[in-house]
């Protein structure tokens, strides 16, 4: 316990140092911020509503580091999506509130307006872009199998009979599905619920995002990743279908960032410290992305 | 209209295997609750006092703790301390065990219900305690205690969804809606159908309670 304790307050530390150096002003060695233009809004359309509101509700994960997370010592949200989700806002010039969007209730969040924006580590499906718009994607994760240390499974193909974990209204439900149709899936809300079934013993791997498994490695030292990688994930931010003065805003937004370092900021800050690897910004167009994942049902 | 009976007619083997084993939780739990509940209503009309603070503490405590938070001690906690329950060990144990503490009360009310007269006219005709318990108080209790049970396994049926919707991760109607909800997102469709799944096993129950009533009828 005081193990995850500690690993937490150093990722605090981190991510206070870094949150209070990326946004400011360049101090020596940060990148300079390209400035994104904000338009006058059409008058009836959401982004214009933002702006007036002064204020942009994010759907964001509370429990997946280190995209999403709460921090236990400051009580505030912290990880790449919210960073991501702070740089929209400062372009809207408005302030960014975060609240809980888990994989099941994020789409009709952002369809009834509970929530104007998704930053959700959510994968660009064909399926998924019937029901709401994308942005171009912003990270592209993959798919890894994670065990406890003791396991003798080796990658994906093991899982046969075995009890496997993942989330309810993920892209994992179906992938699982298809690659490993023999194995038991056990399907919960949240990926800490998954964790815990693990840590327990209740199921022998965890199948999800790479980055998500890792934020998992970081509480609980004593899992690992095995296997190949098993899906690309390419991560898109969501937007209320139709609202495509918004959507452009956020491409525009993902695109500066990607272009003037900030990505790679963010990347190293919440990814690079733990993996030890460093990584381009994403050039996948949502056109692509969409290609990886064809049309299964409601199209 | 036609949305709604594609869902259904898209979707039919994954809300029957929901609803098969939501039907399952539900027997299982009904069976726990039925027996923990009458030991307990037992226990709390017992003579001695020692007896009846045992089934008053087991009351106390599976009344006022939350389903859900008895499903995470009998589940998260359990396995924590390094015993191996399964989930649907520990899915049918608490809601049989919780849904047993509003048994146990029922069936005391129905005991007490029986005149003490009747109950010191068995001792004096010889009867132990135990044997007015089964042939005078037990027989006439039953008759009192049909139609708070019904209501009790209803209540059950309905909590038999906050078990689904743990991690316990058990298959049952309302995760197979939901994971049918993700696929299509016709929310409405989709947990109309699951409601009227619930439906057929609330009013099957309560079909089972009305005839039971008519069959163990009063007769004074």
């Amino acid at each position: 316990m005081r193990r995850i304790r500690v690993l937490l307050a150093v990722a605090a530390a981190f991510g206070l140092v870094a949150a209070a150096c990326g946004s400011d002003q360049p101090s020596g060695q940060e990148s300079p911020t390209s400035p994104v233009e904000r338009p006058e809004f059409p008058a009836g359309s959401l982004a214009a509503d933002i702006v007036e509101r002064g204020e942009i509700v994010i759907g964001v994960k509370f429990d997946v580091p280190p995209f999403g997370f709460k921090n236990p010592q400051t009580d505030e949200v912290e990880g790449f999506d919210v960073d991501l989700g702070r740089h929209v806002a400062d372009a809207l010039g408005v302030e960014p509130s975060f609240v809980e969007a888990i994989s099941d209730n994020r789409i009709p969040f952002l369809k009834d307006g509970t929530v104007d924006l998704i930053l959700s580590t959510m994968t660009i499906t064909t399926d998924r872009d019937a029901e709401i718009d994308f942005s171009e994607p912003y990270y592209i994760a993959h798919g890894r199998v994670l065990v406890r240390e003791d396991s003798d499974i080796t990658g994906i193909d093991d899982l046969a009979g075995r009890k496997v974990c993942t989330v309810t209204g993920s892209t994992y439900e179906g992938a699982v599905e298809e690659q490993a149709p023999e194995a038991d899936t056990q399907l919960v809300d949240t990926y800490s619920e998954c964790l815990s079934l693990i840590q327990t013993e209740a199921v022998e791997a965890v199948v999800t995002d790479d980055v998500i498994l890792t934020g998992m490695i970081i509480q609980d030292p004593t899992l690992k990743l095995v296997g190949e990688e098993i899906t690309v994930e390419p991560y898109g931010a969501g937007i209320k279908q139709g609202e495509t003065e918004l959507q452009d805003f956020v491409d525009e937004v993902i695109g500066a960032v990607k272009d003037d370092g900030r990505w790679a900021d963010m990347f190293d800050t919440w990814i690079g410290q733990y993996t030890g690897e460093s990584q381009d910004p994403p050039t996948m167009t949502l056109e692509e992305a969409l290609e990886l994942r064809p049309c299964e049902e409601t199209c | 209209m036609s949305e709604l009976w594609d869902v259904l007619v898209r979707h039919f083997p994954q809300f029957r295997s929901g609803f098969l084993v939501t039907l399952r939780l539900v027997a299982i739990s009904f069976v726990v609750a039925m027996v923990a509940g009458t030991l307990v209503g037992a226990l709390r009309a017992a003579s001695s006092r020692w007896l009846r603070w045992i089934g008053a503490v087991y009351v106390e405590f599976f009344r006022n703790i939350p389903l859900l938070v008895l499903i995470f001690i009998a589940f998260l906690g359990l396995r924590g301390a390094g015993i191996r329950v399964g989930p649907w060990a520990a899915g049918t144990a608490s809601l049989g065990l919780y849904t047993g503490a509003y048994v146990a009360e029922a069936i005391r009310s129905g005991v007490f219900s029986v005149g003490s007269g009747q109950v010191e006219a068995g001792l004096s005709l010889g009867l132990t305690y135990r044997g007015v318990l089964r042939r005078i108080v037990l027989p006439q209790a039953v008759r009192t205690v049909i139609p708070p049970l019904g209501n009790l396994t209803i209540a059950m049926i309905k909590n038999s969804a906050i078990v689904g919707a743990s991690l316990l991760a058990i298959p049952d109607l309302l995760k197979e809606a939901r994971v049918i909800n993700n696929d299509t997102f016709q929310t409405t469709e989709t947990f109309f159908w699951a409601a009227v799944g619930y439906l057929i096993l609330t009013v099957s129950a309560t079909v089972a309670v009305r005839f039971l009533e008519r069959r163990l009828a009063v007769r004074r």
